[in-house]
């Protein structure tokens, strides 16, 4: 298993590359001058302007350009962005708060998405399932943006001013954990829905199988079918769209951490290409495929203690 | 396989662990900022900024959410008062016999949050600090009036030949003056700006280098002190406290928090929620419900930023060199409809050059030409041969919500005056100026203005006068610099304004841009705080805030 875990390690360099180097492309491909991004409305300083380009080797050709981040990332160094700051500094305890978020939205996502697909399973046809897939359409069908600013709206604000409760907090990570509910909640909704849909199909698939029905035969009790034949054999989709989706949540909490006002990578990313600091997106970017690529590692080794019929050789 | 089983999940939540880890980013440092991003004081006033784009220096700050916090930290020489003229706060006296050689006397009693007293070396040091090209202040440019400041910015690939303004000279320690390169009675203007404060001995590590820590936790000598040092990028609260030994007295409340936000709407239901105190700038979509809302603690008064159509009146196509036919494009302009309705009333009609905020501006100083009236637009048209001319380009740079406003003018022209009008997008505003500059654009084009420097001259030089730095309709007038010379030259401040009035009548006869509108501050305050005021600069006065 060593030699599986190093192979797809050595396998994430040609992938990494390939990813930055795109990124890299696309952000200097973008129309406009990042210099002229830090004169607002006003002309460049022509003399502020050439020192800049030097520093940055702006006026390399792409590939060059590329290989000088390239040496710099090797050796730790995430560069300066065009206002003076270095990047390694932008993402302290930012990664922290984005990370935060994303757990809190999986962890709702587990939670009800898999309760609700597995209540949905077992009410096959029944009110209750035919009410959950149509909840589950529902969140999927509700953008991020409107259900943020309703749930701030309804639950921060209106809850605070009628009632003067702040059980959520409006915006910011003042208040500990309590700030990443909301927003956390916000960011799970559409992967609740899905998780819901996944459960609760994989869940039927399993109830129907040879070994279900003999386990029910031979009389066991029904809660050790379900948690142990039954459930244990469906989670392998789970865990895949799980593992998945933290990487998707870490990457899509843009708009949610705007909105509320996490200071996190999203809300970061966000500023940075609006104010087209490239080494702040570029940065951020190769951090984010790292932390895909290690989630997906680690749910391709969970598939081994989910099913032992599965080996790493 | 038990063993092995286990081994597995072992392995993978070493992994998961790893990759928490990695998440951190740099783990070691970060407890410590969410700590900040968290605290702050209890009680104190918080008031909401947008993050800063430099450390807080005031030689680097050109933007309004550093200058908002720098402004509770330093004070300067003069201040701004109600009538938008400058009074004396440091400064004893600013002087000069001939509007050229500045001498400035100091006050006792002003002192650095360190202890030491500000003397006029401060001011001296600081103002080389920034006026020198290598250290690429964004403040840079306000010095280029005083003498010695070519020597310091030579030009691209050039070594400067010296370190310091050989215009600054230090008398003693209240006193030095100032030569500058042409007589300019505004000067004292100038002086409020957050780029003219002094900077402590503290601040520098050696002669002409600032210390590297200095813009996160800087020495000042205002009202309030900084509380603790600020982290720019991470920290998302910039905290300060009352400086008990301000010399003008105590401000009112015990410590400020600046809250960084991204959204302003957001901050808006932060404050809504009594999260926050003070807001100088709602969102646009909130406005008609906060003066509801807010009632007496909603706040609406002019800012110093004025939005036009230009022209090329040198180098430009037909309608554009014709000035019956922009008078008559001003007049068919729907000013009132369209800062009520497309700017949900965040913006004024505008009915001169001058700013509203600045001592000099006169209400309807455009007169007829600022006057909505379509009928006599039309005929103005007409007979100046408009409807025979190519079609009415307004180009408008696509990524700063210019798009509504400009459909809204182009299609009063196609109503009120037959024209054909395109408007013309175009990615990035920069786009627009460097045509212009080559001489390529041909058509009108939105044009915006803030000023520097609290002087009807700041509205006017730099954008009509001959080598502007910003003219960029081509508009040339011997007369028209001659009068700001004269207003320049003036013994006092008012003797001044009278000139540069005349000079503004001029392009308003000429009409190189239309006046469209006057920015506005739109803001609001919870019902935590009170006496809440904000001057022309778009800062808050926290030294006057209390609390309610």
């Amino acid at each position: 298993m060593g030699r599986y875990v190093l192979r797809r390690l050595l396998q994430a360099i040609p992938v990494l590359l390939g990813t930055t180097f795109l990124i890299f492309a696309i952000v200097y491909a973008l129309p406009g001058d990042p210099l002229q991004a830090l004169a607002g409305e006003k002309r460049v300083d022509p003399v502020f302007a050439a020192a800049m380009r030097e520093q940055f080797h702006l006026n390399e050709p792409l590939i060059v350009r590329y290989g000088y981040y390239i040496r710099d990332i090797v050796s730790g160094n995430f560069g300066t962005t065009f206002r003076g700051l270095p990047v390694s500094t932008i993402f302290e305890g930012k990664f922290q708060v984005t990370f935060k978020l994303a757990m809190t939205a999986l962890i709702f996502e587990a939670i009800i998405g898999v309760g609700l697909g597995l209540w949905a399973a077992l009410r096959r046809g029944k009110w209750e399932d035919k009410a959950i897939l149509a909840f589950t359409l529902l969140l999927v069908s509700i953008p991020t943006l409107v259900s943020g600013f309703v749930l701030q709206l309804v639950l921060g604000v209106k809850l605070k001013q009628s009632t003067g409760l702040a059980l959520f907090p409006v915006a910011g990570v003042g208040d500990g954990m309590r700030s990443y509910l909301l927003p956390g909640f916000v960011l799970a909704t559409v992967s609740i829905a899905y998780l819901t849909r996944l459960t609760r199909t994989s869940l039927m698939e399993t109830l129907r199988a040879d070994y279900v029905r003999t386990a029910i035969a031979k009389g066991m009790p029904r809660r050790r079918v379900l948690g142990r034949h039954a459930l244990r054999n469906s989670l392998i989709p789970m865990v895949t769209y799980l593992g998945a989706d933290l990487g998707t949540l870490m990457g899509g909490a843009v708009i949610t951490e705007t909105i509320f006002n996490l200071p996190g990578i999203g809300q970061q990313l966000f500023q940075s290409v609006y104010l087209r600091e490239n080494p702040v997106v570029v940065g951020i970017v190769t951090v984010l495929v790292l932390i895909y690529i290690v989630a997906n590692l680690v749910v391709d080794l969970l598939y081994a203690v989910l099913d032992p019929r599965i080996r790493y050789e | 396989m038990r063993v092995t089983k286990g081994a597995q999940i072992v392995t993978a939540t070493a992994l998961l662990a790893l990759a928490v880890a990695a998440c951190g980013g740099s783990g070691d440092t970060s407890s410590s900022s969410s700590g900040t991003a968290a605290a702050g004081n209890a009680g104190a006033v918080r008031v909401e900024i947008a993050e800063p784009q430099h450390d807080l220096i005031p030689g680097n700050t050109t933007e309004t959410a550093g200058a908002e916090v720098l402004n509770a930290l330093f004070v300067g020489l003069v201040d701004y008062d109600a009538e938008k003229k400058p009074y004396n706060r440091i400064a004893e006296s600013i002087e000069s016999t001939d509007s050229t050689t500045w001498t400035v006397k100091l006050k006792d009693g002003y002192k650095w949050h360190n202890g030491e007293p500000v003397v006029a070396q401060n001011f001296v040091d600081s103002w080389n600090y920034t006026a020198n090209g290598a250290n690429a202040q964004e403040g840079n440019y306000f010095f280029g009036s005083i003498a010695g400041y070519d020597e310091l910015n030579p030009g691209e690939g050039k070594t400067p030949s010296a370190t310091t303004l050989s215009g600054l000279k230090v008398v003693d320690d209240k006193t030095f003056t100032v030569q500058l390169k042409n007589p300019f009675s505004g000067f004292p203007t100038m002086l409020g700006y957050t780029a003219f404060s002094p900077l402590p001995k503290a601040a520098f590590e050696s002669e002409g280098k600032l210390k590297a820590d200095f813009g996160s936790n800087p020495v000042g000598n205002g009202p309030f002190k900084i509380a603790k040092p600020w982290k720019r990028g991470t920290d998302q609260t910039i905290s300060t406290v009352r400086n008990e030994e301000f010399k003008e007295g105590k401000a009112k409340v015990d410590a400020v928090d600046f809250k960084i936000y991204t959204d302003l709407a957001t901050a808006f239901n932060d404050l809504r929620a009594g999260n926050l105190d003070i807001m100088d700038q709602l969102p646009p979509e909130a406005i008609a419900t906060a003066k509801q809302e807010f009632g007496d603690r909603y706040i609406e008064q002019p800012s110093s930023g004025i939005g036009y159509i230009g022209f090329p009146v040198e180098s430009g196509a037909d309608y554009a060199k014709n000035a019956d036919i922009r008078k008559a494009i001003s007049m068919a302009i729907d000013r009132k409809t369209i800062t009520e309705t497309v700017f949900s009333g965040t913006r004024v009609p505008a009915d001169d050059f001058i700013s509203p905020v600045v001592a000099g501006y006169r209400q309807g100083a455009c007169g007829e030409a600022c006057t909505y009236d379509p009928a006599k637009a039309k005929a103005l048209f007409q007979q100046a041969g408009g409807d025979k001319m190519s079609e009415v380009v307004i180009g408008y740079n696509g990524d700063g919500g210019h798009k509504e406003w400009i459909e809204a003018i182009a299609n009063n022209l196609r109503t009120n005056l037959g024209a054909k009008v395109t408007p013309k997008p175009v990615e990035k505003f920069a786009t627009i100026l460097d045509d212009l500059g080559a001489k390529k654009w041909t058509g009108s084009f939105r044009m915006a203005w803030i000023m520097d420097y609290p002087s009807p001259e700041n509205y006017l030089r730099p954008q009509f006068g001959s080598g502007g730095s910003s003219n960029y309709s081509g508009f040339k007038s011997k007369e028209f610099d001659d009068l700001l010379t004269k207003g320049d030259a003036a013994k006092t401040l008012d003797e001044g304004v009278k000139y540069y009035q005349q000079a503004d009548d001029l392009v308003l006869k000429e009409l190189p841009y239309i006046p469209v509108y006057f920015y506005q501050t739109n803001g609001a305050y919870s019902q935590h705080v009170k006496n809440v005021k904000i001057d022309p600069f778009e800062r808050i006065d926290l030294f006057n805030v209390e609390k309610a």
